[in-house]
């Protein structure tokens, strides 16, 4: 994991990337107890392209450097990583409001826990719905922080279930 | 309190106190569940068969 938030903070110093934060199950682990996950996700800001694969600088950065891709991942280090433009104005908010965590030294931008709740909500997948109620169960988000940034992004019937389904008894 | 429920407990409280350590130190964690379960299915996938053919020709397995 190293290696990808040296990777990264590179990357964004040359201008392969303007901004990224790390997201995803590795990035719910600074609040909850570890989870099995396969990869590393990535949020990132790319500068603007006229190229129809727009993550393929990312991908020539990477191979430069030797990292290979493996899938749909790239893998670096120990960790195939993900990258996912920012896709919406909820990952783009994730994404510039992310802190700066500390890895082994190297700093790394990471999504804030009630960002990554939220775009748990939107994505609803089960263990999406697990990782809400990790966070809230880890005392790093509240049910109100979460419900008004639902409500923001347009969400708030989804988080209206989701507080239904689990949270009101 | 019953044995089970002491044990239960002591889990929960084994579990809690993972999430104390470092960043770093649950992903390190997280990398040793990813290759032990990658071990388990690489596992599942070469043993198994044999084992079956094993127990049927051992009589256990009709």
């Amino acid at each position: 994991m190293k290696e990808l938030a040296e990777l990264l903070n590179e990357m964004q110093k040359v201008g392969v990337i303007q901004d990224y934060a790390l997201f995803g199950a590795a990035a719910q682990m600074r609040c909850t107890e570890p989870v099995a996950t396969l990869d590393a996700d990535v949020l990132v800001a790319l500068p603007s392209t006229k190229r129809v694969d727009v993550l393929s600088g990312i991908y020539e950065f990477c191979a430069a450097r030797g990292w290979k891709a493996e899938g749909e991942a790239i893998l670096v280090g120990a960790w195939p990583a993900q990258f996912v433009p920012a896709f919406s104005p909820l990952t783009q908010e994730a994404m510039e409001q992310a802190e700066t965590a500390d890895f082994e030294g190297v700093p790394f931008r990471v999504v804030r826990a009630e960002h990554l709740a939220v775009i748990a909500l939107s994505v609803g997948r089960a263990k999406d719905l697990t990782r809400i109620l990790a966070l809230l169960e880890s005392g790093s988000v509240s049910r109100e922080g979460i419900g008004r940034l639902a409500v923001r992004h347009r969400l708030g019937e989804e988080w209206q279930r989701f507080e239904n389904r689990f949270l009101n008894e | 309190m019953s044995d089970i429920q002491e044990m239960l407990e002591r889990q929960a409280q084994w579990q809690e106190g993972r999430k104390a350590l470092t960043w770093p130190e649950k992903i390190r964690m997280a990398e040793r569940i990813r290759e032990s379960a990658r071990q388990l299915r690489a596992g599942f996938r070469h043993e198994v068969p044999g084992a079956v053919s094993r127990l049927r020709n051992q009589g256990d397995l009709k």
